[in-house]
């Protein structure tokens, strides 16, 4: 019996206490698809679902193979060439990540439309009035342009750390066997690169499905639109909570797409030396080429809006109260690191967890988590409220026994709010940790051990320095999302409570979208010193 | 560090595996707490509204009353099931919104409670408060046409009805039915009319439109002056806003427009209202009851008019001078609660005509 | 004896077969002891079972007077007690080879410490590499430093995994001989897994030869090898990776 348990380890009862605890909310959402569906449910059937359901899988499609088009060459011109901006492009592609879809959006119709600085440069000094059917951006392949630059950056990420990590020999390889730079791209970049490129558009495909505030504001409808018209609309939750577990279902299956995708399995290198990729230098037309092909991607998608936005600001300049910018500046970036943090911290103990153990279930268990991700935050909010009401009621006594002057403690704290965001964003952290630690593999561990060093100690002084880039790449990715969070944010903050972007949306749900460009703006700022950071701390470990 | 963290979060387990039994226990004990509370000054507030002078306003309060005011904002509906699953144990003490389909689905559901005071019915006509009190309002807004006027005469407009006649085809613009304006126009109009006159209403309008809807009531108007459409619905507080934009643009482009108060002569001009209710669970009624009677009283509501363009309830105060250069009007006499209860039907009636 | 391992077998979770059946041998102490089979013949589970990186399904096994594993026991591999150079030796890309020497001291003086690296550096001839990393050593020298690592902690039995499968024909020549000098030098047990029959001739005192996860002889090299080391050896010597198990 003792060998049982012996490896029943430390690593298994954290995980699958974390799992838990990230799994329990959404239990309330999964249990929704087995509650009898209301009256309303007919008429959802009919008119709602299948034709929303249409616009979403439009939007997803095209987004996805957009996303992948531009990640994907990105990433190779940056792993592969070296050229004149290569290193200021290598972290500045990531930097659209910082600006919010649905800020986006209002950004770009704020450009295009009637009073926007185009047609209104055109019209007073030119005299020339164009065809508003040319500038109009609120339609289906607009929302689509707008996902597509500002959510590109997922695939470019993890593509690129993934081939300037890995592929080397291959590289190397086909170039000793004569193959011209397309052909390598064809067939070599792009199939060994096939398992990060699914893992970062799987996340786009997630943000999509999930966004409500593009679509809203465009006037598509789709699923997101469904689950909210029926809850805000016809004011019947449970049929929206129905629909949420639904879009899971629907998230579950594109999971398990990706997984045999993957052919079933992961692999890490048969070698345990990793050799970065070194660089080619382009020169001549082939190095214009390629230093426009970014500057095109990084205006439109980051240089166009930074500079509208900053035009705004200095436009409302006075206008909007500046005294406690400071303080919503702060918590943003208090509750995001806080929360970005916790989550790399349980990644890394999860992702252990299933790296060590050799059954089945130590694999599926961590992908429960990713349900958090795929239904949209006001449905966890709920979700998470009810939870952490039923445990204040539980701990009441606790709360009279310190002396404490209310029943609700937890569920009117940061507490909330913070586990929210955990549950939240829980699969984009895991993501990249689980990608890290199927780089390293377990010989490393293996040897540490053999020399006679505990579990717990090798995960520090082995696991943890040597996945440096994992970790660092998913606290960027978390913390920038986090920063640009709506709907958990809204809804489960304490009292008096403002963050960059609650203050954001303030403004743009009331069609104030120059007013709400100071906050904007400081959301894109804070995220850009994030990554320009991170991206420092990431190379000095590289070389 | 681990041990802890896991000791915490094995608590936590436990806690979560046995919150169903003790329910009961903990709500006798907040009933004790409730009784210390009211011995802080303070009052708590859920408000779906996102403007600015609302938090001056509070301020404001603060100052004349020392009672603070404490805020969490939110979508209307969000917090409405916040309040809900908070129950009595909940910190609300004011529910704030800019519909008045939402204060009547929070009452619905019973998060709200009665109170009135003589100052509150003194400061707020007996249209805009809920004949069970409640909840008041606190500003109105109407729902009006805007018009090119260089290709619409006013003669031409009438009411809300005639913009489904042939002659508008391909003119008429209207945002999405998401928006919660639009549900309560045609909310109104199933009042007023039954469920087949509006839905044939609707019907019209999805046929005449310029185009498919899409951005909000500013949009609408921008797309009259790029020339997409030539008459539009929207709110009157955004009009003013436009009026009075940082981007000499949207001035212009609001300076351009007519504007036209649909249903003088037959129903009047649809109008919807911000308001508030007590609510139920709340340990600080009092002060909630103070604020209500502030933010009716003339100074709050002179601000809501000058600094948000919303005409004030309070008829002692008079409406800004931009709202008031548009003239008088003649509102939708119907009572607002029909709002409310006809608000899911007018959704389904968007969906089944295709008003997207 | 000082090696005991009775009836040793394991599976995979994926597959019911066993990988590795009835695996029975006792080994003295000091003796070298090469583990021989084509690849795929379950020679590296046995290894990794004796490291205590897989949990075996049945048998017992024994070091000194310490049982490591039986019905009722699973000593993790960290309380062991034995070292083992990994087939590309897994050396800790951020660290220095004195870091890495280091990692697997146990507690004592920093001093000291220091003191053990020098010996075992010198030991494997690699003194005044103590600052290099990783990556700026060839082949044979990581090799070194991996066995260095691997002896500092004064393990009382050492594996080694393919040690030579990643060197080149000259540099193995060396290598060998090295290292058959060095374990004896410091009387040091150890089993290593080759699929080279010149590499077993050369190194072992006595050398089991593994078939479809069974023993299938045990003996001396002359004896079972033959006196001379014919070419066939060699010519066996394939890169052989494996899929690091997931």
């Amino acid at each position: 019996m003792n060998r049982r348990i012996a490896n029943v380890n430390g690593w298994t009862i954290g995980a699958v206490l974390i799992i838990t605890l990230l799994f329990v909310p959404n239990l309330s959402i999964v249990t929704g698809i087995f509650t009898p569906a209301s009256e309303n449910w007919g008429h959802i059937r009919e008119f709602m679902l299948l034709n929303y359901i249409k616009s979403s899988l439009t939007l997803v499609f095209f987004t996805a193979i957009f996303t992948v088009a531009i990640g994907l060459s990105l990433a190779w011109l940056i792993a592969q060439y070296d050229f004149p901006l290569r290193n200021f492009m290598k972290w500045s592609l990531i930097l659209p990540l910082s600006i919010p879809p649905f800020i986006g959006a209002y950004t770009y119709h704020g450009i295009l439309n009637y009073t926007g600085i185009i047609q209104k440069t055109l019209r007073n000094h030119f005299d020339v009035s164009v065809n508003q059917a040319y500038f109009d951006i609120m339609n289906v392949p607009g929302a689509i342009f707008i996902y597509t630059i500002f959510l590109y950056p997922y695939v470019y990420m993890i593509t690129r750390i993934f081939l300037s990590n890995q592929a080397a020999s291959l590289v190397e390889s086909a170039r000793t066997l004569g193959k011209g730079p397309m052909e390598i791209f064809l067939k070599v970049i792009v199939p060994i690169s096939r398992i990060s490129v699914i893992g970062g558009v799987s996340l786009v495909i997630l943000e999509v499905l999930n966004d409500y505030g593009v679509v809203k504001y465009f006037g598509i409808q789709t699923f997101s639109t469904a689950i909210f018209q029926t809850w805000f609309g016809l004011g019947d939750l449970d049929s929206s909570i129905k629909l949420a577990a639904c879009l899971m279902g629907i998230v579950i299956f594109i999971l398990v797409i990706e997984w045999i995708l993957r052919g079933g399995k992961k692999y890490s290198f048969s070698s345990t030396k990793l050799r970065p990729l070194p660089l080619v230098k382009l020169t001549g037309k082939k190095a214009a080429l390629a230093t426009a092909y970014t500057l095109v991607i990084f205006t439109i998608a980051f240089l166009i809006p930074v500079l509208q936005l900053l035009d705004w600001v200095v436009l409302t300049f006075g206008k909007v109260p500046m005294e406690e910018v400071l303080t919503y500046t702060k918590n943003s970036i208090i509750v995001a690191g806080t929360a970005a943090s916790l989550i790399i911290f349980f990644s890394l103990v999860i992702g252990n967890f299933s790296r060590i153990t050799k059954h089945k279930f130590a694999k599926i268990l961590p992908k429960l988590t990713v349900l958090g991700y795929s239904i949209p935050g006001a449905v966890i909010a709920v979700a998470v409220v009810t939870t952490f009401i039923a445990i204040d009621r539980y701990l009441a006594p606790v709360y009279l026994f310190l002396g404490l002057d209310s029943e609700l403690v937890l569920s009117v704290s940061l507490v909330m709010l913070i586990s929210a965001y955990i549950i939240r964003f829980f699969a984009i952290g895991y993501n990249s940790i689980e990608s890290g630690y199927t780089k390293i593999g377990t010989d490393f561990r293996d040897a540490s051990r053999m020399l006679g060093v505990s579990s717990l100690r090798t995960f520090f002084k082995i696991d943890i320095p040597m996945m440096k880039g994992a970790i660092i790449s998913g606290f960027i990715l978390t913390f920038v999302d986090i920063l640009k969070e709506i709907p958990l944010t809204l809804i489960l903050r304490p009292f008096n409570y403002d963050t960059l972007a609650t203050k954001a949306f303030q403004y743009a749900s009331d069609e104030k979208i120059m007013e709400a460009s100071q906050a904007s703006l400081l959301i894109v700022g804070v995220s850009a010193i994030a990554i320009f950071v991170f991206n420092k701390l990431l190379g000095e470990g590289r070389e | 560090m681990k041990k802890s963290i896991m000791l915490l979060l094995a608590s936590l387990l436990l806690v979560l595996a046995a919150c169903g039994n003790s329910t009961k226990q903990s709500s006798n004990a907040g009933e004790n707490e409730s009784q210390k509370k009211n011995e802080k000054s303070e009052v708590n507030l859920y408000t779906s509204r996102h403007y600015d002078v609302d938090n001056e306003l509070y301020k404001k309060f603060e100052d004349k009353t020392g009672i603070k005011v404490n805020v969490i904002k939110g979508e209307a509906d969000e917090l409405i099931e916040r309040i809900k699953r908070e129950g009595t144990a909940t910190k609300a003490d004011l529910f704030l919104t800019a519909d008045v389909g939402r204060l009547y689905r929070a009452k619905e559901q019973g998060l709200l409670q009665a109170v009135s005071s003589d100052i509150l019915s003194k400061q707020i006509p007996e249209k805009f408060r809920d004949s069970d009190d409640m909840w008041v309002g606190l500003t109105k807004r109407a729902r009006i046409l805007v018009y090119n006027k260089d290709k619409v005469k006013p003669e031409e407009l009438s009411t809300y009805e005639a913009l489904t006649d042939d002659a508008w085809k391909g003119r008429v613009l209207v945002r999405s039915s998401e928006s919660v304006y639009n549900q309560s126009l045609l909310a109104s109009f199933i009042g007023i009319d039954g469920e087949e006159e509006a839905k044939e209403w609707a019907q019209g309008m999805v046929n005449n439109m310029a185009r498919s809807p899409e951005g909000g009531d500013r949009d609408q108007a921008k797309a009259i002056a790029a020339g997409i459409g030539d008459v539009a619905i929207m709110n009157t507080y955004y009009l003013g806003q436009m009026l009075n934009s940082q981007e000499p643009e949207e001035v212009k482009v609001a300076e351009q427009l007519g504007i036209f108060f649909p249903n003088q002569d037959t129903t009047g001009t649809h109008v919807n209202i911000s308001g508030a209710g007590v609510v139920k669970g709340s340990k600080n009624a009092d002060n909630a009851l103070k604020l209500l009677e502030f933010l009716t009283g003339e100074e709050a509501q002179f601000t809501f008019a000058e600094a948000n363009y919303e005409y004030p309830v309070n008829q002692d105060v008079e409406p800004a001078e931009l709202l008031k250069s548009w003239g008088e009007f003649k509102e939708q006499d119907i009572p607002l609660t029909v709002l409310g209860e006809n608000n899911a039907k007018a959704i389904m009636i968007f969906n089944e005509v295709g008003w997207k | 004896m000082f090696i005991d391992i009775q009836n040793m077998s394991f599976s995979y979770s994926n597959s019911p077969a066993n990988a590795v059946e009835d695996f029975t041998l006792t080994i003295n102490k000091g003796e070298i002891i090469s583990i021989l089979g084509r690849s795929g013949s379950g020679k590296s589970t046995i290894l990794r079972l004796i490291a205590g990186l897989e949990m075996p399904k049945g048998g017992s096994f024994s070091l000194g007077d310490k049982t490591l594993f039986n019905n009722h026991i699973f000593v993790q591999p960290e309380k062991r007690g034995i070292g083992m150079v990994f087939q590309d030796y897994a050396l800790f890309p951020h660290m220095s080879v004195q870091d890495n020497v280091l990692f697997g001291l146990p507690k004592m003086s920093r001093s000291n410490k220091l003191k053990r690296v020098e010996e075992v550096l010198e030991l494997v001839e690699l003194e005044g590499y103590e600052k290099r990393y990783p990556h700026q050593l060839s082949g044979g020298q990581q090799q070194r430093v991996a066995l260095a690592r691997a002896i500092a902690p004064q393990p009382e039995l050492i594996l080694l995994d393919e040690p030579f499968s990643n060197l080149d024909t000259e540099l193995l020549v060396k290598i060998r001989e090295d290292l058959r000098r060095i374990l004896k030098k410091a009387n040091i047990t150890a089993i290593f897994v080759t699929h080279n029959q010149n590499d077993a001739h050369v190194l072992a005192d006595r050398i089991v030869k593994i078939k479809d996860g069974v023993i299938d002889q045990v003996g001396r090299p002359c004896d079972l090898l033959g006196s001379s080391t014919d070419e066939k050896g060699d010519i066996e010597l394939l890169p052989e990776k494996e899929l690091v198990s997931v």
